[in-house]
């Protein structure tokens, strides 16, 4: 019903920023990392997953969207031979993640599979400043009145709040696990039929919700359950695609307490709907014996894989 | 023939007899009747023949390999499957007579002369390494002192001073990091019946592959250009020997033997340069068996649908060699089964039968992306690994692809045989419990890690 994304931002109290921070600005732009010969393998990477990748004719989303990623963190992995600190990384698929938190007194829950989570030994320093997080204070968290923001949400009976520690583990790891911060989330609209996937504004809903989830829960692992300012925010990332366009996204959690309106708000950075190649043509359109579309991947867009590639560098680089 | 060229001859206008030069040559250029050759339609073995060598030359002639390909596997007849991971008792060496390959056991020589230096600078890593600055391993606690390294299960690791060494206690812990992970660490739902294979050590070959070619491929320029492929198809259709068409209204006439392997390996790596070759293409390191039987006694079942050669991708794909594969066996090959049946020494055939049938495919299904069929046999050798795995057993596989030229007419002069190295399964670990890998094995790691920096001399 409404726009996703701004009713997800008053759930996880979050100011919105277009397009992406500083930081990973400054990355794709670091001339060292030699991002120019990469193209070249992501084009390949592109072509493999979309033409080459099966002996029939075209393959199907299902199959060449988690292709496509798999071949674009291959590329990404490989840049540890230059960076040997990349290797201090782990994927995860299929984790599940469970956070629950109080919004102005109505509990909410994000449960579920987020889809794949890159997990790191290190954590990654925090992408706004002091000042910008302070400045925070003064944003006003759009309401969507009259209509309750929990509009569209399910109402379940929970139970058992999973964020003991105890038996249930929230971040969907046992303690003692080495590589304990949450990265990045991917996550993979790969189904046929169109209905079935998330719509762009949809997805990034998701992501932000997910990415909150797994920020919250590894605070509350941090330090503790009681709702505060944090003084060392945490950064988790999110990318979601469905094998041609890209939502990126970098949320810092700044705040753990949620249940009032004001104070300092958590911070999000989306840079939305960014296409990695316009079409991509297995057999060539021929029309009255002229060929118009010749086959292969045309409109390669080199800055979203630059992007891609400087959101997985982000914290080690 | 002859009668009616004379009587041609003697008609009148043509005064043969007195004007032409004895001996002199008819026209130059062209003959006067078209060469005697047999018929195409005819039911003879001659116009078989002629049908065939037609053939031949349309494929030899054929303008691209996507071509070359479809010709190669145009006409469908009822074939074998052949399937590389069989319970089938004694399958290897059925599979090693369909192939015409020769299995030497251990790792090929070049494999094992590389591998000392690795193992055994830790010995001798104290008295002259020792000064030398510790790049890599800053902050490992194994790392810490050689001499007081607890003896037992670990071996000592190399002292990380010349580069081509790789830091073994750096990989040994992504491995177990990995291993954990998959089976401790992450909260998973239980495994789904009799797909054990898929809730852990499925994952946890992808992930310890991935992160060990990553951390790898800073000394192997070759993983750097590599592609990974997920859950990749490998197909290879060829013919071997001959048959007697048993039943059908083709009954009694004699057709070769057709098989088809389709595979599904775990993960692969492609390339895009070739593995240097192990031995030269001519040598011969042993006998192939031979089979009386039909190959149907294996069991083996025929079935008739699309003849497909596919190494993974298409022929477009620069990645267009193979480096290595890792397949993982399903549930019910597991070792178990077999110990409860007292089919004990058949464990090690899954593994041999599983890499020699899926190496076989992909060399042979990669010489013919290049060109080479059986009537064009490969002119250099094509040279692919692979891993068999459960999980916890490894083996290692090594293959050289020698000749293709496997069905009846060809193989009549053909002294090549393909080759086949394979160890036998080795277990990587003992037991994971409690986040700790007890009885980690090193060698393994080691061959592996072997395996992955296998590349061409130039690089």
């Amino acid at each position: 019903v409404f726009p996703g994304v701004r009713q997800a931002q008053w759930l996880t109290k979050t100011k919105l920023v277009e397009g992406l921070p500083p930081a990973v600005q400054g990355i794709m732009d670091n001339p060292a990392l030699g991002l120019q010969e990469l193209e070249e393998r992501a084009k390949h990477m592109v072509s493999h997953a979309r033409l080459w990748d099966t002996a029939e004719a075209a393959p199907k989303r299902e199959r060449y969207c988690p292709m496509l990623f798999e071949n674009l963190i291959h590329i990404c992995r490989l840049m540890s031979g230059k960076y040997p600190s990349l290797s201090k990384r782990m994927l995860a698929r299929n984790c599940r993640i469970a956070a629950t938190w109080e919004r102005e007194s109505i509990l909410l829950q994000v449960r579920g599979l987020s889809g794949i989570l890159m997990n790191s030994m290190s954590p990654i320093a925090p992408v706004a400043s002091k000042e910008e997080i302070l400045a925070t204070k003064e944003h006003v968290l759009e309401t969507f009145y009259p209509i309750a923001p929990t509009i569209d949400l399910q109402e379940v009976n929970v139970y058992k709040e999973l964020n003991d520690t105890g038996h249930m583990c929230p971040l969907g790891f046992r303690d003692g696990y080495p590589y304990s911060h949450p990265h990045t989330l991917f996550f993979l609209e790969s189904a046929s039929v169109r209905t079935d996937r998330f719509r762009p504004e949809q997805l990034r809903a998701k992501m932000l919700m997910f990415a909150f989830g797994n920020a919250l829960a590894k605070a509350r692992a941090l330090h503790g359950n009681d709702p505060k300012v944090l003084e060392q925010p945490i950064v988790v990332q999110s990318i979601g695609t469905d094998g041609q366009l890209f939502q990126f996204m970098v949320f810092q959690l700044n705040t753990t307490d949620l249940v009032s309106n004001d104070g300092v708000k958590n911070l999000v950075w989306i840079d939305s709907d960014q296409n990695l190649y316009e079409r991509a043509q297995c057999v060539p359109e021929v029309k009255k014996g002229v060929v118009t579309k010749p086959a292969g991947i045309s409109g390669f867009q080199p800055d979203t894989f630059k992007k891609f590639l400087a959101l997985y560098l982000h914290g080690t680089v | 023939m002859a009668a009616l060229g004379a009587r041609r001859l003697l008609r009148p206008g043509r005064r043969w007899f007195s004007d032409t030069v004895p001996g002199a040559p008819s026209p130059p250029g062209s003959p006067l009747y078209p060469p005697v050759v047999a018929s195409i339609t005819a039911k003879s073995k001659a116009a078989k023949l002629r049908r065939l060598q037609r053939f031949n030359q349309r494929v030899h002639e054929a303008a691209t390999v996507e071509e070359k390909l479809r010709l190669y596997g145009k006409l469908q007849r009822p074939k074998y499957m052949v399937y590389p991971q069989t319970f089938a008792l004694n399958a290897d060496r059925w599979y090693r007579s369909f192939t015409k390959t020769v299995l030497v056991p251990g790792m090929p020589p070049r494999a094992a002369a590389a591998k000392p230096p690795v193992a055994t600078a830790g010995a001798t890593s104290e008295t002259g390494r020792a000064p030398e600055p510790r790049a890599e391993a800053p902050g490992h606690t194994e790392a810490a002192g050689n001499a007081e390294a607890p003896g037992g299960a670990k071996t000592p690791e190399p002292s990380a001073g010349a580069a081509p060494c790789p830091d073994i206690g750096e990989l040994r812990s992504l491995a177990c990091d990995a291993l954990l992970q998959e089976s401790f660490y992450q909260n998973k739902k239980r495994p789904f019946l009799y797909r054990d294979q898929d809730h852990t050590p499925g994952p946890f070959l992808t992930q310890l592959v991935s992160t060990l070619a990553a951390s790898l491929s800073g000394r192997n320029p070759l993983l750097a250009a590599s592609s990974l492929d997920l859950n990749p198809e490998v197909n290879y259709y060829w013919h071997h020997g001959n048959e007697v068409v048993v039943h059908g209204h083709r009954k009694g006439r004699v057709d070769p033997v057709r098989f088809q392997i389709d595979d599904n390996p775990h993960l692969q790596i492609r390339v895009p340069k070739q593995l240097p070759e192990v031995v030269p293409l001519e040598s011969d390191l042993g006998d192939v068996p031979v089979i009386e039987h039909k190959p149907s006694k294996l069991p083996l079942f025929k079935k008739q649908y699309e003849n497909k050669v596919f190494i993974g991708t298409k022929v477009a794909d620069p990645c267009c060699y193979g480096h290595t594969q890792f397949h993982l066996l399903p549930d019910r090959l597991k070792r178990e089964r077999f110990i409860k049946e007292r089919l004990e020494d058949q464990i090690e055939v899954v593994y041999r039968s599983n890499g020699i049938a899926s190496l076989f495919a992909w060399t042979a299904a990669q010489a013919m992306y290049q060109g080479f069929w059986n009537e064009a046999d490969v002119t250099r050798p094509f040279v692919s690994q692979a891993v068999v795995t459960d999980g916890k057993y490894f083996a290692f596989f090594c293959y050289q692809l020698n000749t293709l030229a496997l069905n009846a007419e060809t193989i009549k002069n053909n002294p090549r045989k393909n080759i086949c190295w394979g160890t036998d399964s080795k277990p990587l670990y003992d037991v994971v419990e409690d986040g700790n890998v007890k009885g980690f094995n090193d060698e393994v790691l080691l061959q592996l890690v072997h395996f992955l920096l296998n590349r061409p001399k130039e690089l």
